[in-house]
């Protein structure tokens, strides 16, 4: 659906974005990970048509980006306003019609959106009287009351307590069965690992990694196992030698155990299993994935260390 | 409706929607009425309800005055001489507020003295005067010639020496007009300064809140401040209009109820309602007041462009009120810079200074308003059309060239 190809973006002479190139697919939730100052919200503001690249090009369904596109886009920036004079309502009639709505399909949205999240009540409220939460909901409301193709979210998560990240999770979930693509940029690892396909990582302009999330992990896998058996602990250490360490354990219950491991060498969880088969009975056997966060950390001290 | 449009109405909706614009539009004349009516009202200080005793010896009023009396004013003579000391103290006098002695010379030496016992509004003072001078002049016509009071009026009153300009003898550039003239174009200058805060104001709130964020995801960053212009100078207009209008209202209802007198010219004396009431002649008789208002609107349009691009793009390079301040500086001597050009186009209206200061966009609007109030011929309105040609078109560069400075300092946070 969108694809980012050789990108490029200076601003005085700084180099922001250095020859970016990646593709989201539709109905996607694509991850744009990375630290602070690494290009994301440049990358954002090109897609929103804010900034254009310096070289480069991005398609939207094959097209060339442009002003025609913008009514297919929503956009929930991480610095986040409203005019706090106007009444929730008002306020969600108005951004629908900038997006391109008649008065009164962007009316229905609005009243869509409005009981969907059970604030009705709010609809005559001014925005100076809502709470930061109440205000971040319109905020999300407002950037997908259009409908929008594609859905570009800078940190969604952020300022909203527990329950509301459940609510809005969720929302992001749904908004994907529903066929919309989803550019989630945020710091949220825990919510890249749960709902996100793809993941690029972006670092100092340049995309360091970018697959599905299941295959960055799995790359970033650093050998450690998780074991739950039934036995004695004794057994169970003689039989992992040298080739296993023993990284943790505990006893569940009587005789239960949880235990992780860490391969060494050339070993695999093939390997284990086969020198654990006459000494305990094993009930559960996991290779441990890295997590996002992990992930992340790990490919930019890689970078840094190349750099170095 | 088309995005401009929105962005356009919304603007317009949140100044028309806050309670300080109907404040002002209404506080405005008031107090502008409110001072006026004080200015008057202080020099009118004093009894109004007035017992005049004439003290005239040589009976020269005849134990009258012309016919046109007022009622509060009550009038009595005395064929004889009164002490002061006696008309302060004796009882018989206590009734008469004011003593006005007439002497049996005072047809020769036009010397009248009047005593009050309290201050005299202005009113009354004017009345009296009025009213004993007429019936002196009746007397003295009467006595010295065979005129009619009306030819003696002719004659006593003075010639009016009127110094022309060689280059102007039909007096076509009267410097009345030209003031009246720089008065309008000051007032485009003051509410473009004005409004032009708010859209400076408008536009720093937008940045500073980042709403702005939202906005440019769906219209162009020149759409944006083009609307905020647009919207915002609707809004001024509309506030100047209303201020015209009940500026108007009111001074009709002063004159109506309050003034009656003292803005009533047969009131005065000598010299005819020419003299009397120059303002009033001014605005109803050597203005062309639909001509000026016309090319009012035209001009107080293209200035609010012109400047309004400018506190637009100050607006996007603040990053907050404070910082904004610093740049705002040079803007409002820009806007000063128009009225002085203006006073000097009036004390020096034919140096080639002027001539530029026409053609400046910064000061056209007030020359071209002092020329048009002056009167213009055919060539002097095709340099006028000129001078607009060139604000309108600085106005349309200024704002293309603005998009691009906003457009670069509205996503700088």
């Amino acid at each position: 659906m969108i694809k980012v190809a050789q990108v490029s973006k200076s601003y005085q002479r700084k180099l922001v974005l250095d020859h970016v190139s990646l593709e989201v697919s539709k109905g996607q939730i694509f991850g744009l990970l990375g630290p602070n100052g690494a290009g994301k919200t440049t990358l954002i503001r090109i897609l929103n048509q804010m900034a254009s690249p310096d070289a480069g090009s991005v398609t939207f369904d094959g097209q060339l980006l442009g002003e025609r596109h913008l009514p297919l886009i929503g956009y929930l920036p991480e610095e986040r306003g409203l005019y706090k004079n106007m009444a929730v309502r008002a306020h969600l009639l108005f951004l629908a019609q900038l997006r391109g709505l008649s008065k009164t399909t962007a009316a229905q949205n609005v009243d869509h959106w409005l009981a969907h999240f059970d604030i009705q009540d709010w609809q005559n409220k001014r925005i100076a009287t809502l709470s930061k939460g109440m205000a971040q909901k319109v905020q999300f409301i407002a950037a997908l009351v259009h409908q929008p193709q594609l859905l570009i979210l800078d940190e969604p998560l952020s300022g909203f307590d527990p329950l509301n990240v459940e609510l809005i999770m969720n929302e992001i979930k749904a908004l994907k069965t529903h066929g919309t693509t989803i550019i989630l940029s945020t710091h949220n690892m825990k919510s890249v690992d749960e709902i996100c396909d793809h993941a690029a990582l972006l670092h100092q302009g340049q995309i360091l990694a970018q697959d599905t999330v299941q295959h960055l992990r799995r790359t970033h896998a650093k050998g450690r196992v998780f074991v739950r058996f039934r036995g004695h602990m004794l057994a169970f250490a003689n039989a992992l030698w040298t080739d296993f360490t023993l990284l943790e354990q505990k006893e569940t219950e009587p005789g239960l155990f949880d235990c992780v491991l860490q391969i060494r060498g050339e070993r695999s969880v093939n390997d284990l299993m086969r020198s654990l088969q006459d000494q305990v009975t094993v009930e559960h056997i996991e290779l441990l994935l890295p997590s996002m966060q992990e992930v992340f950390v790990d490919l930019i001290n890689q970078k840094e260390n190349q750099d170095v | 409706m088309s995005k401009f449009l929105l962005l356009t109405q919304r603007e317009i909706q949140e100044r028309l929607g806050q309670k300080g614009f109907w404040y002002m539009l209404v506080l405005g004349p008031v107090v502008v009425l409110l001072l006026l009516v004080a200015l008057l009202k202080a020099a009118d200080q004093g009894k109004q309800e007035l017992s005049v005793l004439i003290a005239d010896p040589g009976q020269i009023m005849d134990h009258r005055l012309m016919a046109q009396e007022e009622k509060h004013i009550q009038y009595y003579f005395l064929d004889d001489y009164l002490e002061l000391n006696e008309f302060e103290r004796a009882k018989a006098y206590q009734e008469f507020d004011v003593l006005v002695e007439l002497n049996e010379k005072v047809l020769n030496n036009k010397k009248c003295f009047v005593f009050y016992r309290d201050q005299l509004g202005l009113d009354a003072r004017i009345q009296l005067k009025f009213q004993v001078e007429r019936r002196l002049e009746e007397l003295i016509a009467a006595q010295h010639s065979n005129l009619s009071e009306q030819v003696f009026r002719q004659i006593k009153q003075g010639i009016i020496f009127d110094f022309r300009d060689l280059k102007d003898p039909k007096n076509e550039a009267k410097e009345a007009n030209a003031w009246a003239g720089f008065i309008l174009g000051g007032f485009i200058l003051f509410f473009v300064g004005l409004y032009g805060m708010t859209i400076f104001r408008a536009t720093v709130r937008e940045k500073s809140n980042r709403i702005v964020e939202v906005l440019l995801a769906s219209v162009r960053p020149q759409q944006l401040m083009l609307s905020k212009i647009v919207g915002i100078g609707l809004v001024a207009l509309l506030q100047l209009f209303g201020w015209v209008l009940l500026l108007a209202l009111g001074f009709v209802l002063l004159r109506e109820t309050i003034f009656v007198n003292i803005l009533d010219p047969s009131h005065w004396g000598q010299g005819g309602p020419e003299r009397l009431n120059p303002l009033s002649t001014l605005v109803f008789e050597q203005l062309n007041l639909s001509f000026l208002l016309l090319h009012f609107v035209v001009f107080f349009a293209a200035s609010f462009l012109f400047y309004g691009a400018l506190f637009a793009v100050l607006g996007a390079r603040s990053g907050a009120d404070a910082d904004g301040q610093q740049f705002l500086l040079p803007l409002i001597f820009l806007v000063s810079f128009g009225i002085f050009a203006g006073i000097y186009a009036i004390y020096f209206p034919n140096t080639t200074l002027t001539q530029i200061f026409a053609y400046l966009p910064f000061s056209a609007p007030v020359l071209a308003l002092i020329t048009l109030a002056k009167g213009v011929s055919l060539a002097l309105y095709t340099k006028i059309l000129l001078s607009l040609l060139v604000l309108v078109a600085s106005a349309l560069l200024l704002l293309k060239l603005a998009g691009r400075w906003y457009k670069h300092s509205i996503l700088k946070f």
